[in-house]
């Protein structure tokens, strides 16, 4: 009885400590992001100042109407959104199956070394590689198109592919085993029993493949020409005056329209990551 | 032979060309601009150039299409005139890529499929020219009913070139887009009231030792934190400014043929240099230990925590703000030796890729950017002095300010001196790079400044061994 | 599962020698799964892989392809004369060192807290992932407000408790710690989604049957989920260790001063890939550059070989289980 009750007591404390915690937490983590908003509303000139002002004098609620003014931000923020999202999806899934077989399929002669190709891939420096892909794609007459995205996550990524080996690694044997004995054949074992066990990772990566094709710079800085370039590029370049200069308070405001979409997917995203409703009155 | 003339040339190419010499004429006769900008340099027909270039022995109808594919900065050549050029040139249409990053241009090399037009800015012309990347656009100068050579401003000198180490006179290889004498120094005169010193007088060029006795007094600390700087230039342009100083007196920054670099053997380039450096060390400018607080010079002269900014005509497009209105003086640019030179270092512009498919495209795209509409748009804006001299009169002076800084500019382009020859055997910020690196290290003390110059020497010269190694097959 | 007889040994005996063996069978299943990812290798990884490799035996700057040279292993022998090139490692490997144990700890800290029921735990973990969706221009934009020398907010608030202001160059003299922070604000909620992902797949029978044995909280947390998280830790140390090494942007973020985008980052955060980026972009050492990389690549695989064989050591995998 007695020790019932201290547990429950800790847990108590422990609840009022981990509250605190993710307060203070979230207000050092936010700190950034608030300056980053408030200073999108400032003039340039006024980014830094001293005496030291937290808020701008006046509020430029025009450097908002700026963003869509100098640049088409929607057009190339819509098309981006949809490239971003087949691609994650063509990517999870391709680099699902290649994860599975690597995790499951430890006993097959090469694997090792072929993981450790996969491996090596990621560790490769894309600047080296970037030129002459681009040459590959130049030769194929495919720049300025959308296909060396395609093609890539049609191949999965190393990192997706990475991850999902390290997750399936821990599902239990027998699972796989009982399955065979069943009549389930291969792909309806990855099909059936472990891709929809992954829903974790398989929102994280995801995500992650969004955000990546959303924000990215360096591919749509190669490939692609004015009309067809993605939001990443826009950020980083379409906020400048005619000296070349950036205008960072407005590439602020812009940064503020950019994450926001993040944070829904992210919002609703997560809740995937969240294995459904917790039953178990142990929990927390 | 006749026949085939006859037969290629139908009636309505007939009729074309009969417009186009009237067209032709038309623009002639409506020369470069007055104060409206109306859109008299605009062509209305398909323009086929009767004198074109000399390369051209096709019958003068074949109108002039293709896909021209320029670098650029996007801010500069918008999608709306590619959509005003393209209408007015069915036939031709323009892809404008982003070129404020060189990754993309190297791409495009090794892809086979360079750019046709590039914006860059004069020190890059002697080396792409040394690399043979350059196409001579003389001939379509001389033919062009938009452009008259003789209009052209002396920053303009710097696109001509007999040969890479030959630059000012000769081939036309492109135009710079306008222009500003880059020593100008941008002064807020609040400052030197508080500071109890008298307000720079615009007609007299400072003397550089004027400027650091100001600038430390200008320099306000409070504790440790220092509240404005005294002075800030350009550091990724120092070395042209070195190369100007030592001009004033006929010196040169690098040895005959430009294979080596005269550092730590030339009394004055040391003098030069040590001046920079003091500056740096005394905190009275910004330095790999007292950075930039807005990451840029400018944006510090325009929220007043700077009181001297040593930047070109085009800063005075934006270098009033809330903080320092009616405090902005612009004054001539300062000189070393007593003698003053033209100041501009930099006139950006555009060149056309030897490598080009469709050069009569892309002159037409060339013409348009910088003798069309959009230079008329560029002029009247105040961001440089327009690279036509015709167009001067654009340039705004509205507002008390602009006329003070007009009227400094007048003084400075009455300078007309030779263009500087930068080193066609290294990239432009090879020496500003190398600078910032041995800086920051001889700020520490982790080495002497004889060592600084020592290091800057070195890398340069391994540099230009290297690129002449490079250029020469 | 224990059978009588194995299932190879029921399939020869029920179909003959003409079927594939099951191991045959599965190197088949293995290789038909993977086909996507080598194709794709085939395809578009190894000619630039092979160019890369070539370019890095010539003098090419990038555009000089007329008269680019070849110069052997002359890039490989100037990394090792390169007295920066040793600086950047060093600076690269403290750089690690500062901003990769932390952040691992932190992140799984922070999963860990969000991964219970706590109310208003997805609203937390979208604050907590916030910053790391952030682009980094933007990020480094605003810290440098609070990281400024003379006019940040850190230094203003430190000096209300010194004698005199002090003006600290967190971006310049300072720079690896300020660059931590930045670096570390931005990681946290990334690492912290990972861990999560990993986390929830931790069957919750496990845990309840633990408690019932009568394991408490700590106990719970050191045999069965700590163990059963080590392949995604092992995941992030892999790619922690990758990802510190390649760092190039946040230097060059940070130090940006000036029109021409190239300035050179102070000493303390010098790091290898800036060395690289440096003598790519402004010196135009494009064959030397990829030298450097490939020299690098080659220190990351064996670090990363290092940790891959030390796997077997401490990382926990289900599917090697009884079979192996």
């Amino acid at each position: 009885m007695d020790a019932q009750y201290r547990d429950l007591m800790m847990k108590r404390v422990n609840r009022f400590f981990g509250y605190s915690l993710l307060i203070l937490t979230s207000l050092i983590l936010i700190a950034p992001v608030f300056f980053m908003v408030i200073s999108s509303l400032k003039v340039d000139a006024e980014y830094l100042t001293y005496p030291i002002r937290v808020f701008p004098s006046t509020p430029q609620w025009r450097n908002y109407q700026l963003v869509f003014i100098m640049t088409p931000f929607a057009k190339v923020a819509l098309r981006t959104a949809v490239l971003a999202l087949s691609t994650a999806t063509l990517s999870a899934l391709i680099s699902s199956m290649v994860g599975f077989a690597f995790a499951r399929y430890n006993d097959v002669k090469g694997n090792k070394q072929l993981f450790g190709l996969v491996i090596a891939m990621l560790i490769v420096p894309f600047i080296v590689i970037l030129i002459p892909q681009f040459i590959l794609y130049a030769r194929l007459k495919l720049t300025n198109t959308y296909w060396p995205w395609i093609l890539g996550a049609l191949a999965g990524s190393p990192y997706n592919i990475f991850m999902f080996r390290q997750f399936f690694l821990n599902f239990p044997k027998e699972l796989e085993d009982a399955a065979e004995i069943d009549g389930c054949n291969p792909f309806q074992i990855y099909w059936r029993i472990f891709l929809p066990n992954a829903k974790p990772v398989i929102a994280t990566v995801m995500i992650f493949g969004f955000i990546n094709v959303w924000g990215d710079y360096l591919m749509p800085s190669i490939y692609l020409n004015a009309s067809k370039t993605l939001l990443g590029v826009t950020l980083a370049t379409a906020f400048k005056n005619p000296q070349g200069i950036d205008l960072k308070t407005i590439s602020l405001a812009a940064s503020v329209i950019y994450i926001l979409p993040l944070i829904i997917v992210f919002f609703f995203g997560q809740k995937q990551i969240l294995k459904g409703v917790v039953t178990s009155g142990l929990k927390g | 032979m006749a026949e085939k003339l006859l037969k290629k040339i139908s009636r309505r190419d007939v009729l074309k060309l009969s417009g186009t010499f009237l067209g032709g004429a038309l623009l002639a006769s409506c020369a470069p601009a007055t104060e409206a900008p109306a859109p008299v340099a605009e062509p209305t027909e398909k323009p086929v150039e009767p004198t074109a270039a000399p390369v051209t022995e096709a019958p003068v109808a074949e109108p002039i299409s293709g896909h021209v594919v320029v670098m650029h900065n996007l801010a500069e050549f918008t999608e709306d005139h590619v959509a005003a050029f393209q209408e007015a040139n069915p036939g031709i249409t323009v892809e404008v890529v982003d070129g404020m990053d060189p990754t993309r241009f190297f791409a495009m090399y090794a892809a086979g499929s360079p750019p046709d037009i590039y914006r860059l800015q004069a020190p890059s012309i002697p080396g792409l020219l040394a690399r043979k990347l350059l196409l001579d656009l003389t001939p379509y100068f001389e033919a062009s009913q938009l452009i008259d050579i003789a209009d052209l401003a002396p920053a303009n000198d710097y696109y001509k070139a007999e040969s890479p180490l030959e630059i000012g006179t000769g081939k036309i290889y492109g135009m710079c887009k306008d222009f500003s004498p880059d020593c100008t120094i941008f002064a807020n005169k609040a400052h030197f009231e508080k500071a109890g010193l008298p307000i720079p007088d615009d007609t007299k060029a400072m003397t550089f030792t004027e400027i650091v006795d100001a600038a430390k007094q200008l320099t306000t600390f409070d504790g440790e934190r220092m509240l404005q700087y005294g002075y800030g230039y350009e550091t990724a342009w120092i070395d042209r400014f070195w190369m100007n100083m030592l001009a004033e007196t006929g010196a040169s920054l690098y040895a005959a043929g430009y294979e080596k670099i005269n550092l730590t053997e030339s009394e004055d380039a040391k003098a030069i240099v040590q001046w920079f450096y003091d500056l740096a060390a005394e905190k009275v400018s910004p330095s790999p230990k007292n950075p930039s607080p807005a990451g840029w010079f400018g944006t510090d002269f325009v929220g007043a925590t700077a009181s001297m900014a040593q930047y070109g005509f085009w800063f005075s497009a934006m270098a009033i703000g809330d903080a320092n209105k009616d405090a902005v003086m612009m004054l001539p640019g300062p000189t070393w030796a007593g003698e003053r030179r033209d100041p501009t270092v930099t006139a950006t512009g555009a060149i056309m890729t030897s490598a080009t498919q469709v050069p009569d495209a892309a002159w037409k795209v060339f013409e348009y950017y910088h003798a069309g509409q959009p230079s008329i748009e560029r002029a009247g804006s105040g961001w440089g002095v327009p690279a036509l001299k015709s167009q001067w009169s654009m340039i705004p002076q509205g507002t008390d300010f602009q006329k003070q800084a007009y009227k400094v500019l007048q003084g400075e382009l009455e300078l007309n001196t030779s263009p500087l020859q930068f080193n066609p055997f290294i990239g432009e910020t090879v020496v500003s790079n190398a600078w910032n690196l041995y800086l920051d290290q001889a700020l520490s003390g982790t080495i002497t400044f004889d060592d600084m110059l020592a290091g800057i020497e070195k890398d340069t010269n391994t540099a230009i061994k290297e690129g002449i190694d490079r250029i020469i097959p | 599962m224990e059978s009588g007889i194995t299932a190879n040994q029921l399939e020869r005996k029920e179909s003959g020698q003409r079927t594939l063996t099951r191991n045959q069978r599965r190197t088949l299943t293995f290789y038909l799964f993977v086909s996507p990812w080598v194709i794709g290798f085939v395809l578009l990884g190894i000619f630039p892989l092979l160019v890369g490799l070539l370019t890095s035996f010539t003098n090419y700057d990038g555009l000089n392809l007329d008269t680019v040279k070849f110069v052997g292993l002359g890039n490989y022998a100037r990394v090792f004369e390169d007295p920066d090139v040793s600086f950047s490692l060093v600076r690269t490997i403290l750089w690690g060192l500062a901003n990769l144990p932390l952040w691992l700890v932190l992140s799984f800290l922070l999963a860990l807290i969000l991964n219970q029921d706590v109310k208003g735990s997805g609203f937390f973990r979208t604050i907590f992932y916030l910053p790391s969706l952030i682009p980094i221009t933007a990020a480094v934009t605003a810290w440098r407000i609070i990281l400024e020398k003379n006019f940040g907010m850190l230094n203003a608030s430190i000096s209300r408790f010194t004698p005199e202001p002090v003006a600290i160059g967190w971006l310049s003299d300072y720079s690896l710690p300020g660059m931590t922070s930045i670096a570390i604000w931005g990681g946290l909620g990334y690492g912290m989604v990972i861990f999560l992902a990993g986390l929830q797949g931790i069957p919750d029978e496990l845990k309840e049957a633990a408690q019932i044995d009568g394991a408490n909280s700590w106990q719970v947390f050191r045999h069965i989920t700590l163990p059963l998280m080590t392949p995604v830790i092992f995941f992030q140390l892999v790619l922690g260790l990758i990802g510190s090494f390649q760092q190039l942007n946040l230097p060059l973020l940070v130090t940006k001063v000036g029109i021409a985008a190239s300035s050179v980052p102070p000493r303390p955060i010098y790091l290898y890939m800036i060395h690289t980026y440096q003598q790519i972009f402004t010196s135009g050492r494009y064959g030397y550059g990829t030298a450097l990389l490939w020299m690098l690549f080659i220190g990351i695989l064996i670090l990363t070989w290092i940790v891959f064989w030390s796997e077997k050591y401490w990382v926990y995998s289900g599917a090697s289980e009884g079979a192996n």
